[in-house]
């Protein structure tokens, strides 16, 4: 540990921290745009400027250094003995004294130059470094009477595009794709006040590679200003407007951290959220723009049942009831009950309890997504298995009360000779395998929980419309054994209903005795019943998630 | 009447000492040979040590001393022979590479031998086409005599050298920036520490020497430390507690260009003055000395008041300039300062490479405003203000007078300080391109500032006769005393 006295305060920070992190941890802001934690730092922006102070012999005194340093690259250390300062210090620096003010301002004015003053159209105004930094440490007006460089827009990629007047030249974006995806698309072009951030480009200006890679969504994130735009977001809010939850990503295993910006008519877009283990900074285009079927029209809204071969709405009470009567009049060994990988914990307890207490039933199985591509990237990696609580599910499923889970070949096996299938699966676009397809056909009496029309609903005889990840609370497993939160934003469409309470109503019709008020509630029981689970509480899990015990389940 | 003392330039003209015969007939290689064979390397460092060589590239920082800084268990070790010449008003290395490439490869060996080093890497500018053609000549000589590759002359030492040409960057030039080009990427100068020395060319030691310091070498080693430090004064620093020497020794290739009757290269021995200099050059050509850029363009002028001054390190560095590159311009009555300046600002917002901001979007600035002054374009408030100047006590203060205020004038003094101080000597950039550009913009304004003054208020470019054009010394002296904070002017 570092002993550093830093403005006025002493700290203890670990060694190897640099000053903008040990001032940040002790609520100190130094202003900086090139610096990010998960990339490299080149220190060009030279907006994190602060002052070290040395011992000067000849006045046999600490004083200020001559120069200021990029406190991104002044990395704090502990001193040998004879080198402390005061004879305790290990570094002596200031963020705040007059000439480490007036540089800031200073480069602020120089960022500003040319700078257009287009906040009022900028899709970044309201989170912009720029905008903040200025109000914060810049100067009142402008000096610059010049001609401003006017770069042109240009169209980076499928989701990226480049408004090269708003840029600052802080290079997050280039070492992104040469650090973190490994891809190496974006580039500086020109010299000087024309450099700009370009992909490769023949003379004619045709784009020879673009910024289409999996990762590219994050050059948005983190670029300071609002240079980079996606392409989804662009003029659809003011970030100000918008909800913010921390939530888990349900497009891969990985569990990325997300917040989920959201007003009350829908889910805006989704960000990653910093988590040391599982994503770091980051998250995958998949994940990000996969959140559009949430807000999608199509929806399930109301409950449907089979009419003449037509699957007609009807209202909960009837639905249920069809259910109801149909289940009571089978024999146990011809139910199969089959959970989502990509439900929560939660919904997958309940569902197993309500086949265990009330249908009595052995057989279980887990739906999801079908397995898709893995990708490998330098510093992050996607998982081939689409489904964000594969692992949850399988455990909480399987491991009480004696159930066994089929999945795969196993389970449509036993689906094909089953008459009553009740299936949750809420994975949209579900594309259905012929041997999947046959099976579901030959059921008899077809239950599905979904959100939004698919193959699976073609062949049910009563659909249930449940929620999606954004619609209610709960908790993933993800593939390495992290299991984390996700929490409700907006209200469930219609009548649409968070699958557990479906599961529940249905259980309490049939005289289960089941009566759990909020996803909490469960997670307690799940604690309680699960082994490995003991701590996963909502409360122990928080923001930050908790490793299960034994990661290999 | 001063002579010159031609060391380096000594066998220049002999016809074809490009080629290893004849270099050969004038010691050509024997003082590579007397270092291999009477010295140890570590002789070598101690020797160049003592002879107090400073870099001859423009930061003038002791070649010996940063040798000294090389990790020794480090391997490989590089060398990096800047010959990315292009400080405006310098071509000094240019001659050597075109006319006498064998004494530059001597030198490498010399220093080569000296650090352990096996690789060597010269850098050349793109535009010295000539210079490599020769260069690369000298070297597959060398080779074919056995002075390069493996076991030279049979000592077990293995050097190789190998050309890279320039692509045109002025930034190029700058150590760490040479080092980014040479391992392929942006010409981007890199964030100090760590140094080349510890962290140079594929993060290997480097050492990163000018053509025209290695080509010392050879004669520090052939004629020995004591026939070098003859030349040139010595003297005490004393920043430094006691004061330690200071030497400016050895010969100096003087580039003169700009208003002298016989401009060229010319070697002279360090610690000579302006008027001196000039006089070597053939005289001026032209009524009086209005102004003279000691060191490359970057360098502070100097008025007709410090003609006195004496070029080497010290002398300049405590005149407020620096020796630089040795590029001297002189001008004459007839020169305007405002468009030197432009000139000059013109070059330097063209090369700044934009890593890092204050460089990338201030020097285009300073260029606009100077571009605006010198178009007739210039602000001028209507109000006036206390006039501060060299006040009863001597020393900076308000006059009791008013003074017209110059807004672009105050504007484009706080924007070249805001990009580096000159006052304080620091700088919010990486590199020292940006003390370059604000050291000329300030010098000039301050120095020359009626000339300025005239430009806004006649609405055109207007050349002062030299007295009235010109600032008096003391009042720039006063202006910089300013700056020193109270408990250090004593000092």
């Amino acid at each position: 540990m570092a002993f550093v006295k830093l403005n006025d305060l002493e700290i203890e920070v670990e060694d190897g921290t640099n000053v903008v992190e040990a001032a940040r941890q002790h609520g100190i802001e130094v202003p900086h745009y090139c610096y990010h934690q998960g990339l490299s730092r080149p220190a060009n922006c030279r907006m994190c400027l602060v002052e070290p102070h040395v011992f000067f012999p000849p006045a046999g005194a600490i004083v200020p250094d001559r120069q200021l340093a990029t406190g991104c690259t002044t990395v704090l250390r502990t001193a040998p003995p004879d080198r402390k300062l005061d004879g305790k210090y290990d570094f002596i620096v200031r963020t705040d004294s007059e000439r480490v003010k007036k540089a800031r301002a200073d480069i602020l004015e120089f960022l500003l130059v040319h700078h257009p003053l287009d906040c009022p159209v900028c899709d970044q105004a309201g989170e912009c470094d720029l905008q903040d930094y200025s109000h914060r440490h810049g100067h009142d007006k402008s000096r610059y009477l010049e001609v401003k460089n006017v770069p042109p827009k240009k169209d980076l990629g499928p989701d990226v595009l480049l408004y090269a007047t708003r840029c600052v030249v802080c290079t997050r974006c280039i070492r992104f794709a040469d650090e973190v995806s490994g891809t190496g698309e974006l580039g500086l072009v020109h010299r000087g006040s024309h450099d700009e951030i370009d992909i490769p480009r023949s003379h004619e200006g045709v784009p020879l590679q673009v910024l289409d890679n999996k990762l590219a969504g994050n050059v948005v994130d983190i670029c300071p200003v609002g240079a980079l735009i996606s392409k989804d977001f662009l003029f659809k809010s003011r970030p100000w407007f918008l909800e913010k939850a921390n939530s888990v990503c349900s497009g891969c295993s990985v569990g990325c951290n997300i917040t989920v910006e959201y007003k009350a008519d829908g889910v805006y877009r989704l960000k990653p959220r910093f988590h040391e283990d599982i994503n770091q900074h980051w998250m995958c285009d998949d994940g990000r723009l996969g959140y559009h079927y949430v807000n999608s029209d199509d929806r399930l809204q109301l409950p449907l049942k089979r009419v003449d071969d037509a699957l007609t709405p009807t209202h909960w009470a009837d639905a249920l009831a069809t259910i109801t009567e149909k289940l009571s009049e089978i024999e146990t060994e011809d139910i199969v009950v089959i959970g989502s990988a990509q439900g929560t914990n939660e919904d997958n307890y309940v569902l197993q309890q309500f086949a265990h207490d009330v249908l009595k039933t052995t057989q279980l199985g887990l739906f999801g997504h079908l397995p898709g591509e893995a990708h490998k990237f330098p510093q992050f990696t996607i998982e081939a298995d689409k489904n964000p609580n594969t692992a949850g599910a399988r455990t909480i499923l399987g491991s009480t009360n004696g159930n066994t889970v089929l999945e795969g070949d196993a389970l449509w096996e036993k689906v094909s000779s089953a008459k009553v299938v009740y299936l949750v699966s809420g994975a949209p676009e579900r594309p259905l395998e012929d041997a999947e397809k046959a099976a579901l056909e030959s059921v008899d009496f077809l239950i599905v929980q979904d959100v939004l029309p698919s193959e699976v609903t073609q062949f049910a005889d009563v659909v249930l419309p449940g929620t999606t990840f954004a619609e209610k609370d709960g908790t993933f497993t993800n593939s390495t054994g992290w299991v984390q939160r996700i929490r409700k934003t907006i209200d469930p469409p219609g009548e649409a209903r968070v699958d557990w309470e479906i599961t529940q109503q249905l259980a309490k019709q049939l005289g289960g005795e089941m009566n759990y008020h909020f996803a909490g509630e469960i997670a307690l029981e799940i604690a309680e019943n699960v082994p490995g689970y003991a701590d996963a509480t909502h409360q122990k899990i928080g923001d930050a998630g908790i490793k299960l015990a034994d990661s290999t389940q | 009447m001063v002579e010159e003392r031609r060391i380096l330039y000594e066998h220049l003209d002999v016809p074809d000492i490009n080629t290893f015969d004849v270099f050969r007939q004038y010691d050509g290689y024997t003082r590579f040979e007397k270092a291999i064979t009477e010295y140890q390397p570590d002789d070598i460092a101690k020797m160049v040590m003592d002879s107090g060589l400073k870099g001859r590239g423009g930061a003038g920082f002791s070649t010996g001393l940063k040798w000294s800084f090389v990790p020794r268990d480090i391997k490989p070790c590089y060398l990096c022979c800047n010959a990315d010449e292009s400080e405006p008003g310098t071509f000094s290395n240019r001659y050597v590479l075109e006319k006498n490439p064998h004494l530059l490869i001597e030198g490498i060996l010399i220093c080569c031998y000296a650090m352990g080093i096996e690789t060597t890497y010269v850098y050349i500018r793109g535009e010295f086409t000539l210079g490599k053609k020769m260069l690369d000549a000298a070297i597959k000589e060398a080779y074919e005599k056995g002075y390069l590759g493996k076991d030279i002359r049979g000592t077990g030492l293995n050097i190789d050298i190998y050309t890279h040409p320039g692509a045109g960057a002025y930034i190029c030039g700058e150590e760490t920036g040479l080092i980014e080009s040479l391992e392929g990427k942006r010409g981007q100068p890199r964030n100090k520490p760590p140094f080349p020395a510890v962290e140079g060319v594929f993060g290997k030691p480097t050492v990163v020497q000018n053509v025209e310091t290695l080509c010392n070498l050879p004669f520090i080693v052939g004629n020995g430390v004591e026939w070098y430090t003859q030349m040139g004064p010595t003297y005490a620093d004393t920043r430094a507690n006691p004061p330690t020497p200071d030497p400016n020794t050895g010969t100096k290739l003087y580039c003169i260009s700009g208003d002298v009757n016989e401009p060229g290269v010319y070697e002279l021995d360090l610690g000579l003055t302006c008027s001196e200099l000039i006089e070597v050059a053939g005289g001026l050509r032209g009524e009086e000395v209005k102004a003279v850029i000691p060191g490359g363009s970057s360098a502070p002028i100097l008025t007709h008041y410090e003609l006195d001054t004496r070029l080497d390190f010290t002398s300049l560095t405590l005149a407020k300039s620096m020796l630089g590159s040795g590029g001297i311009i002189v001008m004459n009555e007839t020169r305007n300062i405002v468009d030197c300046l432009l000139n000059i600002m013109k070059f330097y917002a063209h090369e700044s490479c934009g890593q890092c901001t204050p460089c990338r979007w201030g020097t285009p600035w300073v260029r606009d405003i100077v571009q605006r002054i010198a178009d007739g374009d210039g602000r001028k408030s209507t109000m006036t203000r206390p006039k501060f100047g060299v006040a009863e006590n001597g020393r900076w203060g308000d006059t009791g007078e008013t003074e017209e205020i110059y807004e672009d004038l105050d504007l484009l003094e706080s924007v070249a300080n805001n990009i580096a101080n000159v006052d304080t000597m620091t700088w919010n950039t990486i590199c020292v391109f940006g003390i370059a550009v604000s050291w000329p913009a300030v010098s000039y304004l301050r120095k020359f500032r009626p000339e300025f003054e005239a430009a806004i208020r006649e609405g055109k470019l207007v050349t002062l006769p030299v007295a009235e054009a010109t600032v008096p010394p003391e009042e720039n002296y006063a202006y910089q005393q300013r700056f020193i904070p109270k408990e250090f002017a004593d000092l």
